[in-house]
């Protein structure tokens, strides 16, 4: 079995290689069979790779100890759903599983555009097959899935038990989900450049592909930070760790391209930013792998370091230059008549969003890689801790959510002034007003009411969107208020499913600010029958209940939880767990719910007698509002995502021409967009 | 692209001010990042000074008490790995760096164990004594230390 894996991935390297040849000669040569050949070759490869994957999991799953990764990431004990998902806790499956990713994502991309976007493609499928080789050299090469061992342990090492958890379970396939789409816009964006053809083409054509980038980038570092929530037993979710940066950067871009994208589709300006960013995202996205893999930047969560980091490294800094070459190539054609007019105008709005957006980003970077710089200038490694990144982060989190307000509502070009209080009047009434509750509620932290007077203004300019779009509806076609308000989001699901992702990034700010600035902590040391307090709880210890199985030993702490008037609230079970096989502690936290705050358990300290014990817990208001934030994204995604029959007729238009004239796409109807 | 001139002044106010918080950030709150031996190596002009220290722990120094969520332990240098053809140094127990790490008020971490590598962030008082503010450890996804084939 473990030879067929390993024929499958020579075999998926030779179609790859092949596919490159036989799409740029079809595409050079006018020979359309070529590029059909090529994209056979891609679908072939695609299945060449599935195989592989399948080989892997087999052995997974049937715990054959002969293959040295299922002996390094399984057991025979270890539950079946995490023997699956071991193909991507160690780095040769996670890198397998990475490039299975992108063959299924070339393979797509070669099916959607068989008869589209004929200069293009062979192009970007390429550019495609050109990062599936890097990842199959490795795969064949470098650290190979498929290597057997000499003497067959009886027993596999076994997954971490840190990684045995739900979240751990979807947290990376949804990151790398995320990581490798971001390839197939830039994979377009570099044909753009190589072929000259610099109209919006590429852009529209991978819009879909870019939502679903950060759609996935969005879930990953979501999932991400309620696992670190659930497990890690530290009472936060975030710590601004190298590796968490690197999960964050590329969502950062990501998301500044969506943005500006629109500038270009709308006034064809900001060519070579918006090339420039898909090319960031890209790179970022190596670089993310590369800063985990190769151990150069120290994280808490150090995965198995290797000597793959100068591959990846040598191939950053290729595509980095290659594209960065083109970009120079073309920059004359990348010139752009438009021009911005006004300050008060969408377009800059959207140009400044884009700045917070990218300086955030290079904060984020400049943080991470400090380290290493300092290191090779002063000859001394400095880190900076989350006070680094919070600092800076902080008030440009305030001037985007700002922006988010602003942008939606501010006309193209420019705007009167009469617009600006049309507009913004009521918002600001709203923003104003939270501000100073909060303020009489007694807060005092000039941050927090900025925050939530900010929160509250964005929510207002939302507000103020959709009543006005609905009101529009109701008169000009004379729905009632409902119907209406359905109709105006499925008629311009692309705007309104964007003000529900607007939403859902203020509540999840509001969690973040909430749970970042009014977190209590306890730690005490308890008997059997000791209560304590915690804000409003009173936290009665009423003993410990141990199990004992051959997997696993648990001490499990019963902790009644108490309203002020003494009334029982719940039972909550924080416990310790210890793994035998190897031999391993684990924390499991219990956590308690509500949309105002977490109460937060952990069993910190069991005494040898086991009389008493030591709980640390945490009471973090408004944690809740970042996942409900993160569950408004998801939804807010969805309908932008939604299949749209105008919009599909309207890239068939632009794709039929050679130049991209129409500018009529997006929104219609709701007054206020123009 | 064409962007009127004063269009790069806000866009270079902002980029400025972007600058200016980096800038402003880094000074009050980077610390040294330093292996044990470089803390040997430098150990008089670091005290007081916010610090992290990387580190092994040492075995049979560990002494962790569950009431007061006090952990007292040696740290040492991590041995090289790169540098030998030596798969696994034996233990360092006769290693002659070590600082004693005390830190007090924060849980032990679940996968911190003698010998294991770990992260003290803290500060260098007298005598060689690191206090912690806080003991990380490296959440590895492979228990066995893999070497680069």
């Amino acid at each position: 079995m473990p030879e067929l894996g390993n024929l499958a991935l020579a075999i998926a390297l030779i179609l790859a290689v092949y596919s490159i040849v036989a799409n740029i000669y079809g595409a050079r040569r006018n020979a359309p069979d070529f590029v059909v050949s090529a994209r056979h070759a891609i679908w072939s490869m695609c299945a060449m790779v599935t195989i592989a994957v399948v080989v892997l999991w087999v052995a997974l799953l049937r715990s054959d100890f002969s293959l040295e990764y299922v002996a390094a990431y399984s057991s025979t004990t270890l539950p079946t759903v995490y023997k699956i998902t071991a193909l991507w806790g160690g780095q040769q499956g996670s890198l397998l599983f990475w490039t299975w990713l992108l063959a299924i994502f070339t393979s797509i991309a070669a099916f959607q555009n068989r008869r589209r976007n004929p200069e293009i493609a062979p192009y970007a499928l390429a550019v495609l097959a050109g990062v599936a080789i890097f990842f199959l050299l490795m795969l064949n090469f470098v650290t190979r899935p498929f290597d057997l061992l000499a003497t067959i342990p009886a027993e596999g090492s076994d997954l971490n038990p840190l990684l045995q958890n739900y979240w751990m379970a979807i947290h990376p396939p949804s990151l790398y989900t995320g990581y490798v789409s971001a390839s197939v816009p830039f994979a377009f964006g570099a044909a753009a450049l190589i072929t000259g053809k610099l109209d919006d083409g590429w852009i529209r054509s991978t819009r879909r592909w870019a939502i679903f980038s950060w759609f996935f980038l969005t879930l990953g570092n979501l999932f991400g930070a309620r696992w670190a929530y659930e497990v890690l037993g530290w009472g936060g979710y975030w710590a601004w760790d190298p590796v968490e940066n690197a999960a964050f950067m590329p969502w950062l871009v990501m998301t500044a391209y969506l943005h500006s994208v629109m500038i270009q589709e709308r006034k064809d300006m900001l060519k070579v930013w918006n090339l420039s960013l898909i090319g960031l995202a890209f790179g970022l996205t190596l670089f993310g792998t590369f800063i985990t893999r190769s151990g150069v930047i120290s994280s808490v969560h150090s995965f198995t370091q290797s000597g793959l980091g100068p591959y990846f490294l040598s191939f950053l800094i290729v595509v980095t230059l290659a594209y960065a070459a083109l970009l120079i190539f073309r920059s004359k054609q990348l010139r752009s008549p438009a021009t911005f007019e006004s300050y008060l105008s969408r377009e800059a709005a959207f140009l400044f969003n884009n700045l917070m957006l990218v300086g955030i980003a290079f904060a984020v970077f400049w943080g991470t890689v400090f380290p290493v710089l300092s290191e090779a200038v002063r000859g001394v490694k400095i880190t900076v801790g989350p006070p680094f990144f919070n600092r800076v982060n902080g008030p440009l989190a305030l001037a985007l959510v700002f922006l988010t307000g602003i942008g939606p509502l501010i006309a193209w070009r420019r705007t009167t002034a009469d617009n600006l209080v049309r507009s913004f009047t009521t918002p600001v009434a709203i923003g104003v007003a939270t501000g100073i509750v909060a303020a009489a509620a007694g807060l005092r932290q000039w941050y927090v009411l900025t925050a939530f007077s900010l929160a509250a203004f964005v929510m207002g300019t939302v507000l103020v969107e959709f009543r006005r779009g609905m009101n529009a509806r109701r008169h000009m076609v004379g729905e009632p208020r409902a119907r209406a308000l359905v109709n105006l989001v499925a008629k311009n699901n692309r705007r309104y499913g964007g003000y529900v992702i607007h939403v859902g990034m203020i509540v999840a700010f509001i969690g973040i600010v909430g749970s970042s600035f009014f977190r209590a902590e306890v730690k005490k040391s308890v008997h059997e029958g000791d209560s304590f307090t915690i804000g409003s709880y009173t936290l009665r210890y009423l003993g410990l209940s141990e199990l004992d199985t051959p997997h696993l030993a648990s001490a499990t702490a019963r902790v009644e939880v108490l309203r002020p008037d003494g009334r029982e609230i719940t039972m909550m079970s924080p416990a310790k767990l210890f793994f035998k096989q190897p031999q391993q502690p684990a924390t499991q936290v219990a956590i308690r719910s509500t949309p105002l705050s977490d109460l937060y358990i952990v069993l910190a300290g069991i005494d040898d007698s086991g009389q008493t014990v030591t709980f640390e817990v945490f009471l973090t208001p408004l944690v809740f509002w970042l996942w409900a934030g993160g569950l408004l994204m998801v939804l807010g995604t969805v309908i932008v995502m939604w299949p749209n029959v105008r919009e599909r007729a309207a890239i068939a238009t632009v794709l039929s021409r050679s130049s991209a004239a129409t500018r009529e796409l997006g929104d219609v109807a709701a007054p206020g967009g123009d | 692209m064409n962007i009127r001139p004063r269009f790069f002044i806000g866009a270079g106010l902002i980029i400025l001010a972007i600058g200016y918080l980096i800038g402003n950030a880094m000074r009050t709150t980077s610390e040294y990042y330093l292996t044990v031996t470089e803390v040997a190596a430098r150990q008089s002009e670091l005290g007081g000074q916010a610090l992290r220290v990387a580190g092994r722990v040492k075995p049979g120094t560990v002494d962790w008490d569950p009431n007061t969520l006090t952990l007292k332990f040696e740290v040492v240098p991590i041995p090289d790995v790169d540098a030998g053809a030596a798969p696994v140094k034996p233990v360092v127990a006769t290693d002659p760096v070590s600082f004693r790490v005390v830190s007090a008020g924060e849980p032990k971490p679940d996968m911190f164990a003698p010998g294991r590598d770990v992260i003290v962030e803290g500060k260098l008082g007298a005598g060689g004594v690191i206090t912690a503010t806080q003991v990380m450890t490296s959440c590895a996804s492979k228990y066995k230390p893999k070497q680069p084939q």
